[in-house]
């Protein structure tokens, strides 16, 4: 206790006066939103590292790594590949001049003043409004569990504090207040994730008797998971089985891909001074994902191994079937007290780090994009600054309540959800926004639309994971999804992605292009 | 293979860690480059910085 209580309030110390500074060095809107522009590259590497790799990576997909193995792997490849060097080279450097060409804030701001659409801005600010609360909550569940086996407070408790403290400094200290806090935090999570990384492989036996040994464990794999394809924890689950589609659909595509469209980190490249400043942030940002998320998978699935060297039985059934409580099982039961200590506070900075952008993106989302521009249409009633401060506490209620709502074990499927429903309903209108002069306005409102509605449908009546959670389905058609295999396992994103581009383009094809002033204006820097 | 024995799974793992080494030579060698930004970006942020002092400048 002595060691969680010293690590925690140095911690919150270092954190709360970060804030301060971003506070006390905040003074304009571009200040509040974007951090003046002037980010160095190691600042951005660790903030944006620290942003998309959350409790939710560790803890969720850490537990879900030990349920399903090394399969898991492929996702943190995407996560390098996709999420650091496509999100920064052919998304970033494009998205930085052509945001500072168009004075673009956020990322639905970006997207408005493209395509020349008050509607395109507030209704992607609508959807980021809505459901960004939704994965925040499932970071927020992640710590508060912890905390709450840890430090005995009860759940509610530990969830409100938590929120109370991260909103202290998003609501004062803006983006400054956020990359301070993130950098600081960023740092704790890679000693963190390095120290667990390298003991977990020591108390399994080094590196290939590791994965040899986790290879043994496969006839224990409980028969439920067998039937629906597991084939052990170093082999991939058979291919076209349920479990197949949904470990490479809504597991590795849906994250892996979806990370494209994830406003709060988009607007982070607008916060960059110039392409030599984002060439220089890929090495960091590439190798903070390999050591927190890919250290996290490996040694969710290496679990297996040290809890059946020690209790003869797998992790998963430690906990009771809550994949969410396998990684601070493994921690408590493992480590000495000031590594769960340091552990703690490392997932704590991990939950900070994201919620906190992700509080700055629904408050902004608020302010700049559905009132100001799509309610007011470009007038303001008050400081941008005062409205997203309302935006944020709006955020943190909304957060808090569907925190206290959602089962447990959903952390990873809560996190997937928002990941394929923003690439779904983003991504096309983002890249043609970036690299193709002919795409409309028209075309660009039909491609969003339909991206989101068609992933909802998709939840509501097709993928069985949510439809049969919802529940509308069974109510409507008597029966949990309206699909068979492999349909009811096939991830949203998988569906709609493809339909919304293909919708941008035909859409585009057959309508106006944008204004030849808009789109010059646009590609100025480019 | 690692002690892997699904050539997939040896794959993603030997991926994983060759795609963060080719991010970390992309950029070491593009670390000087993209500093200068295309023809009258900074130029016009210079000029209109120098039209904002010159009217506060101005103020009584």
């Amino acid at each position: 206790m002595f060691y969680l209580v010293t690590f925690t309030l140095i911690y919150l110390v270092v954190t709360v006066y970060l804030g301060y500074l971003g506070y006390r060095r905040t003074t304009t809107v571009s200040d509040y939103l974007l951090a003046g522009r002037q980010v160095h590259p190691l600042t951005m590497a660790l903030s944006y590292g620290s942003t998309y790799v959350s409790t939710a990576a560790i803890i969720g997909f850490g537990g879900v790594s030990a349920l399903y193995g090394f399969s898991m792997s492929w996702l943190a490849f995407l996560n390098i590949m996709i999420g650091v060097w496509v999100a920064f080279v052919v998304f970033g450097k494009r998205t930085r001049k052509m945001g500072k060409a168009l004075d673009a804030h956020t990322f639905p701001e970006l997207l408005g003043r493209r395509y020349n659409s008050r509607f395109i801005q507030g209704f992607s600010g609508l959807v980021i409004f809505v459901f960004m609360p939704v994965y925040t909550a499932a970071i927020l569940i992640g710590i508060a569990r912890f905390i709450e086996v840890y430090m005995n407070i009860p759940f509610t408790t530990a969830l409100l504090g938590f929120l109370l403290i991260t909103a202290c400094y998003v609501l004062w200290g803006g983006l400054k207040g956020i990359l301070y806090t993130s950098v600081f935090q960023g740092i704790i999570m890679i000693v963190s994730m390095i120290i667990i990384g390298i003991t977990t492989y020591v108390m399994a036996g080094g590196v290939v008797n590791a994965h040899k040994a986790l290879t043994e464990l496969a006839p224990l794999v409980p028969q439920a998971l067998k039937e629906i394809g597991h084939r052990g924890f170093t082999s991939m689950p058979a291919a076209g089985s349920s479990l197949w589609w949904f470990i490479i659909t809504t597991m590795i595509m849906g994250v892996g891909i979806g990370v494209l469209g994830q406003p709060q980190l988009n607007v982070r490249f607008m916060t960059l001074k110039s392409d030599r400043d984002l060439n220089r942030s890929i090495p960091f940002t590439a190798l903070f994902i390999l050591f927190t998320t890919g250290i996290a998978f490996a040694v969710g699935a290496l679990t297996n191994v040290v809890f059946y060297n020690t209790y003869t039985e797998l992790s998963i059934q430690s906990v009771q079937g809550n994949v969410d409580k396998i990684i601070p099982l493994y921690v408590d039961r493992f480590y000495p007290q000031w590594f769960v200590a340091l552990f703690l506070v490392t997932l704590m900075a991990a939950a900070m780090s994201a919620s906190s952008a992700q509080f700055l993106a629904t408050g902004s989302s608020l302010s700049r994009d559905i009132l100001e521009q799509a309610l007011l249409r470009g007038r303001s009633v008050a400081e941008t600054t005062i409205v997203t401060r309302i935006g944020i506490v709006f955020g943190i209620f909304a957060t808090l309540i569907i925190g206290l709502l959602l089962p447990e074990g959903v952390v990873a499927v809560a996190t997937a959800f928002f990941f394929g429903l923003c690439g779904a309903t983003f991504i096309p209108s983002y890249l043609f926004a970036l690299y193709w002069k002919g795409g409309t306005k028209t075309g660009a409102k039909a491609s969003i639309v339909c991206g989101l509605f068609l992933s909802l449908l998709w939840m509501l009546f097709f993928h069985e994971y949510e439809s049969k959670a919802i529940g509308l389905c069974r109510w409507i058609f008597k029966c949990d999804t309206l699909a068979g295999l492999p349909w009811n396992m096939i991830d949203p994103q998988v569906i709609a992605l493809p339909v919304s581009f293909l919708v941008f383009l035909f859409v585009s094809l057959l309508t106006s292009p944008v204004e030849e002033e808009t789109v010059r204006k646009a590609f100025k820097h480019i | 293979m690692l002690g892997f024995p699904d050539f997939w799974i040896f794959s993603g793992y030997v991926l994983t860690i060759l795609s963060a080494l080719f991010c970390l030579v992309y950029g070491v060698i593009r670390w000087r480059r993209g500093v200068e930004e295309k023809d009258g970006d900074y130029r016009e942020e210079i000029k209109w910085e120098k039209e904002e002092i010159e009217l506060i400048e101005k103020l009584p």
